[in-house]
C-alpha cells in the first residue's frame, strides 16, 4: 500500500504535514460545543440551541471518518517507540469505536429531532457527557503521542533514521 | 498589633523569587510546569469554530439554492437554523479565544525552539515564534471584531431578513480561513520543526537516550 504514497519527507510523511491533528479540530470542537449547548439548552430553555447542536453533532460524526482516514494512514508512517506504541494502539481503538458511538449517538439525535426538535430527554445529556469524556480522554492519547512522543516532529523522525530509537 | 501585621504583609506582598522564576523550578523535560501544553488544545476549539460557523453561515445564506437538493434528502432544514448554527458558534468561538491566546503567551515565556533549525517557510525559531505570537493577537481581535458585526447583523441591521448576514461579512471570513491556516501552519512548525514543548524532541537535544529517558 505504501508505495501508492509520494515519497516522505523529513516528518516521515507523503505530505507537507500531519494532517489527522487538524481534522480533529472538527471532531473535538463540534462534539463538545454540541453537549455545551445541548446543556445550556436544557437550563435556559432555549430550545433553539438543541438545532445548533445537532448540526454541530452531525458535523463532528462526518469528520471523524475522515479523521480515522488519514489517523490511519499517519500512525502506520508513525513509528512509535517504547509505551508510544500501547498509547497509539489504544488511541486507535477509542477512535474507532468513537466513530461508532458517535454515529449512533447522532442517530438518536436524528430521531428524536423528527419526532420534536425542540425537546430533549434528560437521557441524552447523560449519554452526552458520557460521550464528551471519551472524547477528553481520546484528545489526551493524542497529545501524549505528538507532546511526549514527539511522532512524526522532524526531531524524532531523524533519530528514527539513524537508529537511535 | 502593628507586630503582629506587619510579617503577615511582608509574607504577602514580597515574594521571595518573581514568578518567572518559580516557575522554571518545576519545569519538566517538555519545558512546562505541566505535562501537556494547554494551548494547542483550545485551539482545537478556537479553529472548528469559526471555520464551521462561517461555514454554516454561507449554507444559509445560499440556501434559496440549496433547499431544492435538501428535499430529496430525510432531514427537515430551516434556514434561520443554519444561521443560528453560524451566531452561536462564532460567540462560543470568540469566548474561547481569550483562553486559546491566554494560554498561548503563557506557554511561549517557557520555549525553547531547537537551536540551528530553519523551518518549512525559511524562518528560524524566534522569528517564527514571534509571527505566531503577533498574528495570534490580531487574529483575536479579527474575531471579536467579526463577533460584534454578527451580533449587530443577527439583531438590529438584518433582524427581518432571510439571509441574515452581508457577502462581504462572509468574504472576510473566508479570506480569515487562508490567514487561520497560514498562521496554525506556524505553530504547527513550533512543534513538528522546532520541537517546542515536545519532551521528546528536547530530550534528544539534550543528548538523552529515549529508550531510558522515555521508556
Amino acid at each position: 500500500m505504501l508505495e501508492l504514497l509520494p515519497p516522505l519527507n523529513d516528518h516521515n510523511l507523503p505530505w507537507m504535514d500531519t494532517i489527522h491533528p487538524i481534522v480533529v479540530h472538527f471532531v473535538i470542537a463540534m462534539a463538545l460545543v454540541a453537549f455545551l449547548f445541548d446543556v445550556v439548552g436544557v437550563v435556559w430553555r432555549k430550545p433553539a440551541l438543541f438545532e445548533v447542536s445537532f448540526w454541530n453533532l452531525l458535523f463532528a460524526t462526518g469528520a471523524i471518518f475522515v479523521a480515522i482516514i488519514f489517523g490511519q494512514v499517519e500512525a502506520g508512517l508513525a513509528a512509535p517507540y517504547g509505551a508510544a506504541r500501547n498509547i497509539l494502539d489504544i488511541h486507535t481503538t477509542i477512535g474507532w469505536s468513537l466513530a461508532g458511538v458517535l454515529s449512533l449517538f447522532t442517530a438518536w439525535r436524528y430521531v428524536l429531532r423528527n419526532r420534536d426538535p425542540e425537546v430533549l430527554p434528560l437521557s441524552f445529556l447523560g449519554v452526552g457527557s458520557l460521550v464528551s469524556g471519551l472524547i477528553m480522554v481520546q484528545v489526551v492519547l493524542g497529545d501524549r503521542l505528538i507532546w511526549t512522543y514527539g511522532l512524526h516532529t522532524v526531531k524524532v523522525v531523524s533519530a528514527m533514521r539513524e537508529g537511535l530509537i | 498589633m502593628d507586630c503582629i501585621t506587619t510579617p503577615l504583609l511582608a509574607l504577602a506582598y514580597t515574594p521571595e523569587q518573581a514568578p518567572l522564576e518559580q516557575i522554571a523550578a518545576e519545569l519538566g523535560a517538555n519545558g512546562l510546569p505541566y505535562s501537556l501544553p494547554i494551548h494547542p488544545n483550545l485551539v482545537h476549539l478556537t479553529i472548528g469554530l469559526f471555520v464551521i460557523a462561517i461555514a454554516f453561515d454561507v449554507v444559509g445564506a445560499l440556501y434559496p439554492l440549496e433547499k431544492r437538493v435538501f428535499r430529496f434528502l430525510a432531514l427537515p432544514i430551516t434556514r434561520g437554523g443554519f444561521h443560528d448554527v453560524g451566531w452561536y458558534n462564532m460567540l462560543v468561538c470568540c469566548l474561547v479565544s481569550f483562553f486559546t491566546v491566554a494560554a498561548g503567551f503563557y506557554e511561549m515565556l517557557t520555549a525553547v525552539p531547537l537551536p540551528g533549525v530553519t523551518s518549512t517557510f525559511g524562518l528560524g525559531g524566534m522569528t517564527t515564534m514571534l509571527w505566531h505570537g503577533v498574528v495570534g493577537v490580531l487574529v483575536l481581535a479579527i474575531i471579536v471584531a467579526m463577533t460584534v458585526w454578527r451580533g449587530f447583523q443577527r439583531y438590529a441591521w438584518r433582524r427581518d431578513m432571510g439571509r441574515q448576514v452581508q457577502w462581504l461579512y462572509l468574504a472576510v471570513g473566508v479570506v480569515m480561513f487562508a490567514v487561520i491556516g497560514l498562521h496554525g501552519t506556524l505553530g504547527a512548525q513550533l512543534a513538528a520543526e522546532f520541537g517546542v514543548h515536545i519532551a521528546a524532541d528536547q530530550l534528544l537535544q539534550a543528548g538523552a537516550d529515549l529508550h531510558t529517558a522515555l521508556p
